[in-house]
């Protein structure tokens, strides 16, 4: 019963910041409503005893993406005044909608498998287990450890030093 | 300052090295590994002049490429959706910033429309993924083909989730390989972006997609499955959406990058021909998927000749327009030569790889009944002879606009020389590897 | 090895009833945090005055223990004045956000054998979590005020609070191999000699890093007077200003707690009640971090940032990878001769790396 009210509280929570976010003129408090819902969307983790993810979630989405947002639009000049009005904007909303009542539509009507399983009570170590144990997924694992040395080297490639690309025309 | 020597020396090690145990090694494997490090290494060689005008950052081009060429053999050989999506995100990320290395106005507006577009891509993809996992809740392809059929569903009606799994994955793989309607990234991207960059994009980050497409719907989605037939009848009509839109908006271009972008989105069309009889044949019928295969390499050697030589004289010329390709046989006969093979090729008139490439895939698509389709393709190749043949006709029959020679550098020379012989080798000798790319696919493991 | 009788573990719902044991704990914490806050505040303030060699506030009450009810008070009844152009609900919510973390905190810290609001598997990592979330009031505060110094604070606070987290995190991964476990209470229950004899290293690296997080002089550069005012709190007056106050110090407190279970053995201790043992710990980090503070000048921005890439992170790198080969050599546990060892080590690396980095040639380019 419990269960069911936290839901249902965070995932109105999720929904109403979502909209928000996209419908919001500031750009500010877009980006702090962005980290309200990473924080319900941790809190619907802990409801599906994923207490771990849910911590990770909250360090990483709340307290670097949206921070490193908030930085990003600190440092813009006059983001307040632009404004989220172009002429595609009908045409967006009708497709969101129509993407929405599809996706609604085909979860609701999939006869879902639910596990029988009992949900883990210590997420920690079965998580640990299944990345870097025998046949788990090691190979992403090192795959991403891969990925983020090619982002930290294009971000690098990108952000520094602006003028004098060319010696010569 | 890292030269190209340093980095083709790292790129053959690689070769050896690529064999790593943990993930599969079957003939597709090893097809596209193949075809991604002939790609790279060409693109490399083609690059060196180009590079060598940056005052910063020569090093980490190569070393982008050689990333992103890394995550491309990854995706080919991983059969597991997380260890796919990793692997595709490695590729994407390293062009993103390919893309804006210029860091100029256009290559930058290129870098950031790619890394919009495609960041949404990939999160379409993996909410297919999520999707697919939900119903099925395993992440290795062979499984969920296993789970798929335990479920003994009639076709896609059953499950609504898994049919929109498989439109989102398709939708985020059609992003890759620049299918309609996924493809409004494309001319913008490829005009900004640096020239060999584009090379680069239009072939082996087309065939990786290719490469992951035809994996997880062989395996995951595949023949013996019902399922097979939804999904290729809905490629089918991709294919036909995408070639039209390519080859009637290629017609209308003036930048010779942009006119090869919509002339990659066709060949998408094509390719995308092979995979939809793929989903329609039985898991025994090896012509579809060996056809893209063949198509692939067909195509992989002409496009990425057709670029060399447009980055030799664009370096020389400093624009990308068509109408500065005018007489260009009297400034460049070697260069022209290789180009006018090149977009023969692309075309598919003999003797070139094309046409034996475009006749192989068709003749897969008539087996398993799309005769619609390759009626509409054979029409779509008559409409890409107009500006195909334009090119050609402005570069030999032209009047130069100087009489100034256009030079080149030995590696570039070496990765027209490369190309062209491909061209000719595939076009002329085609059974052996017809054979060899019926081998590969035979070998796809499940 | 108990080390007295008030070791014996606490029932997790103590004192009896899920309900009652979450109101008397969240009553307790949040009493606690506030009298603490106040210790510090008054602590602080006589320290840094013995240091200065002035006798410090000694008026109000005897020695002056009352000055810090005297300020709340005085705060309390000023006005409370919003810039004209500031984000008004932005303003409001700041303080409030910056605040509660540091309640959140302590939730997890063990004030006795299995004391705690929750126990949670996850203990250390919720920490790191909640603690990251303080930067947010901070940004908000810094941007809501319409204030371009505030807005400067408000990138420093970013940019500094995301970068020494690696440290921080990096060294309390050492204590979690140690320990093999992340709950709070295991991490002290296995504390056998307090984990700052293993990880001397560690230790300081996650305090040099945790007086960043909660900018204590010398790190305090989001409300460096002589460059922005007072930084994101300019703006702010009255109550609002208080707050902002209290969860400095309610930071300083939460922080203190936790390096006190993490390394210096939490609620463990001979003869005293574990509660004052932890209590004492706590008081004893915050003398060292005002010590620093009276101590050291305030660092420049660009040293800031380099301090921390080149020296705090490599080194917490090291010292994660040597702690990892030492448990891997001595599985069951390492051997005390070890802890000379460690100190020598440490030493040696901290004297080593000192003299390799260097902060931009000792230039500053202006432009």
């Amino acid at each position: 019963m419990g269960v069911t009210i936290a839901f249902w509280l965070l995932a109105i929570m999720c929904i109403i910041s979502a909209l928000a976010v996209v419908l919001g003129r500031n750009i500010f408090r877009a980006a702090l409503l962005l980290a309200l819902l990473f924080f319900s969307v941790a809190g619907l983790y802990i409801i599906l005893n994923a207490d771990f993810l849910a911590a990770v979630q909250v360090l990483i989405y709340v307290g670097a993406v949206a921070i490193l947002v908030l930085l990003a639009i600190m440092l813009t000049r006059d983001v307040t005044a632009g404004g989220a009005l172009n002429k595609f904007r009908l045409p967006a909303l009708i497709f969101s909608l129509l993407l929405v009542m599809a996706l609604v539509y085909s979860v609701l009507s999939t006869p879902w498998q639910i596990s029988p399983q009992a949900p883990l009570e210590t997420t920690t170590a079965a998580l640990g287990e299944k990345l870097f144990g025998e046949g788990g997924f090691i190979l992403p694992v090192e795959v991403a450890a891969v990925l983020l040395l090619a982002s930290a080297l294009g971000a690098i490639v990108l952000v520094k030093e602006k003028d004098g690309k060319w010696k010569s025309g | 300052m890292v030269s190209a020597g340093l980095a083709l020396s790292l790129w053959s090690g690689e070769v050896a090295t690529a064999f790593n145990g943990m993930l599969v090694l079957d003939g597709p494997a090893l097809f596209f590994k193949f075809l991604f490090v002939v790609s790279a290494g060409l693109v490399i060689l083609s690059s060196a002049d180009y590079v060598r005008r940056f005052q910063r950052f020569q090093g980490e081009y190569y070393a982008l490429i050689l990333l992103s060429a890394t995550g491309m053999m990854l995706m080919a050989a991983t059969r597991e959706l997380l260890s796919i999506y990793v692997s595709l995100e490695l590729t994407s990320i390293s062009l993103y910033v390919l893309a804006g290395f210029l860091k100029d106005e256009k290559s930058s507006e290129a870098g950031l429309k790619y890394l919009l577009l495609g960041a949404i891509a990939s999160a379409v993809l993996l909410y297919g993924m999520a999707l697919v996992f939900g119903i099925t809740g395993t992440t290795s392809l062979a499984a969920i083909a296993e789970r798929i059929s335990a479920l003994s569903l009639s076709g896609l009606a059953g499950t609504p989730a898994l049919l929109m799994g498989v439109i989102l994955i398709v939708a985020g793989l059609g992003f890759k390989i620049a299918s309609v309607p996924f493809q409004m990234w494309v001319p913008d991207v490829y005009e900004g972006a640096p020239t060999p960059v584009t090379a680069y994009l239009s072939v082996a980050s087309k065939a990786a997609g290719f490469a992951v497409l035809m994996r997880v719907f062989f395996t995951a989605f595949g023949p013996p499955l019902e399922i097979g037939a939804s999904w290729g009848l809905l490629l089918a009509v991709l294919s036909l959406l995408t070639m039209t839109v390519g080859n009637v908006a290629a017609i209308a271009q003036t930048n010779i990058k942009r006119m090869l972008g919509y002339s990659s989105i066709s060949h998408a069309g094509y390719l995308i021909v092979g995979v939809a009889a793929m989903g329609l044949g039985s898991a025994a019928d090896v012509w579809s998927r060996s056809s893209v295969l063949f198509f692939l390499a067909s195509y992989t050697f002409a496009n990425l000749g057709a670029f060399t030589a447009i980055i030799a004289i664009s370096n020389k010329t400093g624009s990308d327009e068509i109408s500065d390709f005018s007489g260009m046989a009297k400034r460049a006969p070697v260069l022209t030569l290789g180009m006018s093979l090149c977009l023969l090729s692309l075309l598919g008139l003999p003797p070139t790889a094309g046409l034996i490439a475009k006749v192989y895939i068709f003749n897969a698509a008539v087996h398993q009944g799309l005769m619609w389709l390759v009626v509409a393709a054979v029409i779509n190749s008559v409409i890409s002879a107009f500006y195909y043949m334009r090119v050609v006709r402005i570069m030999w029959l032209g009047t130069p606009s100087s009489e100034e020679k256009v030079p080149s550098s030995g590696a570039l020379r070496a990765a027209l020389v490369i190309s062209c012989l491909g061209v000719l080798l595939l076009g002329i000798l085609p059974g052996v590897f017809i054979r060899l790319a019926e081998a590969a696919v035979k070998m796809f493991a499940s | 090895m108990p080390w007295n009788w008030f070791d014996r573990p606490l029932p997790a719902d103590w004192p009896g009833g899920y309900w009652w044991h979450l109101l008397v704990f969240a009553v307790f914490i949040v009493g606690l945090t506030l009298t603490m806050v106040m210790i510090f505040i008054y602590l602080e303030r006589r320290g840094v005055a013995r240091f200065q060699i002035r006798p410090g506030p000694n008026r109000c009450g005897p020695f002056g223990i009352m000055q810090p009810m005297a300020d709340a008070i005085k705060v309390l009844f000023k006005e409370d004045i919003v810039p004209d152009k500031a984000d008004g609900v932005l303003h409001w919510l700041a303080p409030v956000v910056a605040f509660f973390p540091a309640l959140l905190i302590l939730a997890v810290v063990p004030f006795h054998n299995g004391a705690a609001l929750v126990d949670l598997d996850i203990g250390i990592l919720y920490v790191i979590a909640v603690s990251s979330i303080s930067t947010l009031g901070v940004v908000m505060a810094g941007w809501s005020s319409n204030n371009k110094y505030s807005l400067i604070a408000a990138i420093r606070a970013i940019a500094q609070t995301v970068s020494y987290e690696l440290p921080m995190v990096l060294s309390i991964i050492g204590v979690i191999v140690l320990t093999g476990s992340l709950s709070l209470n295991d991490i002290v229950a296995r504390q056998s000699v307090p984990f700052i004899f293993f990880q001397p290293l560690g230790f300081l690296i996650f305090l040099i890093g945790l007086m960043a997080e909660m900018n204590r002089s010398p790190f305090d550069l989001m409300e460096a007077e002589s460059e922005i005012v007072a930084g994101f709190h300019t703006e702010y007056s009255s109550m609002k200003q208080a707050l902002f106050y209290l969860a400095e110090y309610a930071h300083a407190f939460g922080g203190a707690a936790i390096i006190s279970t993490l390394f210096l053995g939490g609620w463990k201790g001979p003869i005293l009640p574990p509660l004052v043992w932890l209590l004492l710990k706590t008081v004893l980090v915050f003398a060292i971090m005002f010590w620093a503070r009276a101590t050291l000048p305030r660092v420049r921005i660009d040293q800031f940032m380099g301090f921390l890439w080149k020296g705090l992170l490599p080194l917490a790198l090291i010292n994660l990878f040597f702690t990892a080969a030492e448990v891997l050599v001595w599985p069951d546990g390492l051997p005390l001769a070890l802890i000379p060892i460690n100190f020598v080590a440490a030493g040696f690396l901290i004297v080593v790396w000192s003299g390799l980095i260097k902060f931009g040639g000792g230039r500053v380019a202006v432009q």
